[in-house]
């Protein structure tokens, strides 16, 4: 098949579940915490991050912008974290979708930045998300007070629970990255 | 510092800049994470003026707050609330006894207001009272008066206080605020049932009623 068409076909595939998302199945989403946060927001993360793996080499990106984009990255995690982000997301889809451009935006970046980026920046920023996500599921599992008011208390400690084990995944991995790249350099 | 250096310095500082003004604008300062933090702020710092509301108690009486020159504790429920509400009401309840027959209600009152215009009224207000006990006076259960949804929620927005209702299920999620209205009618304290206890609720009225004494 030629190149020209798998593209063609890998991005209207992508863009094909991007709108199903973000569209035709954004209120199945927005009914409850876990759902709009541990299956929406991851879902169009990882889109980009697919769309990142192939078209990532296209773009060169070197330092200083790496790092500017890094921050763009984490700042977009923790700024669709934030309780009143996550309402006013599930109260206004357009909102909602704006998380989701940015989410797309993120996922395709974090791919190109770290793919090219130095060790020591892939590792810091690793670490970073691994801490973050523990800390947010550790908030949400630990306060017993309504943070979202979209949402209920269960929906909410349940995903505080799942972020947690996420976020111990996510060090997991960010230590395997650690080492394994240690024993490359030496 | 050559242009080079220069630029490897000052690209990711103005991209943590950029991501760090729009956080601390979105949070007014950090301050505001939740809706509900965030909708208590925006209405104005302490004090600030009540704004008028009718409102028909558990007796069909109507009152106006600012009618009542002395302090008010004011709350807002309703009464489908699965949970949240009634564990809110029994700490009043237990802030209510905390005040002798001296202070409530010849200076102090309190207000349970229920914003459930649509399922709660007069008899229902009146019959979740007596849950509370026989004898209560100077606490009063109310509804809005006369008033449609719209004007009724643009109230709570003017006093801070968010609503949501869920759609489908009927649920109500809203600020737990308790309001603390002085008898000129401007609110001087809101305290969060949440994150306070009752005797620290009771000491920072009882401290208002004596600067009121003095």
């Amino acid at each position: 098949m030629p190149s020209k068409t798998i593209h063609i076909i890998f991005i209207t595939v992508i863009s094909g579940l991007a709108w199903v998302i973000s569209f035709p199945l954004n209120e199945w989403f927005s009914d409850t915490m876990p759902r709009h946060q541990l299956l929406q927001l991851p879902a169009m993360l990882l889109l980009g991050i697919l769309a990142g793996l192939r078209y990532s080499r296209l773009i060169p990106i070197r330092f200083p912008w790496d790092v500017a984009l890094l921050i763009f990255i984490m700042a977009s995690l923790v700024f669709w974290m934030l309780p009143r982000s996550i309402d006013t997301a599930v109260i206004h889809p357009a909102f909602n979708r704006l998380m989701h451009v940015t989410m797309l935006a993120a996922g395709f970046l974090t791919i190109t930045v770290l793919r090219q980026t130095i060790f020591e920046i892939r590792i810091a920023f690793m670490a970073m998300v691994s801490v973050m996500v523990f800390v947010t599921g550790m908030t949400l599992v630990t306060f017993n007070i309504l943070l979202c008011s979209s949402f209920n208390i269960d929906q909410q400690k349940e995903t505080g629970l799942r972020l947690l084990i996420t976020g111990m995944f996510f060090a997991a991995g960010t230590l395997f990255t650690f080492f394994s790249g240690l024993g490359k350099k030496t | 510092m050559r242009r080079d250096e220069m630029k490897r310095v000052l690209i990711p500082v103005i991209a943590l800049t950029i991501c760090f003004t729009a956080i601390w604008k979105w949070t007014l300062g950090f301050s505001a994470f939740t809706v509900f933090s965030y909708t208590l702020q925006k209405a104005g710092e302490l004090p600030r003026s009540f704004p008028d509301l009718a409102m028909i108690s558990q007796d069909d009486t109507v009152f106006h707050l600012k009618d009542k020159r002395k302090y008010v504790l004011l709350n807002f429920v309703y009464l489908n609330c699965p949970y949240v509400c009634h564990k809110v009401n029994n700490q009043l309840e237990r802030i209510y006894h905390l005040f002798d027959s001296t202070k409530v209600p010849s200076r102090l009152e309190f207000v349970t207001v229920s914003f459930d215009l649509g399922n709660d009224d007069v008899e229902k207000i009146k019959k979740y009272r007596e849950y509370f006990g026989p004898d209560i006076p100077g606490w009063t259960f109310a509804l809005p008066y006369h008033t449609d949804q719209k004007s009724f929620d643009q109230f709570l927005r003017q006093i801070g206080i968010w609503k949501y209702t869920v759609p489908g299920t009927g649920i109500i999620n809203h600020s737990l605020f308790l309001y603390l209205i002085s008898p000129e009618n401007k609110i001087v304290q809101v305290f969060d049932p949440a994150r306070e206890n009752d005797h620290s609720v009771y000491e920072q009225i009882n401290l208002c009623l004596q600067k009121q004494s003095i």
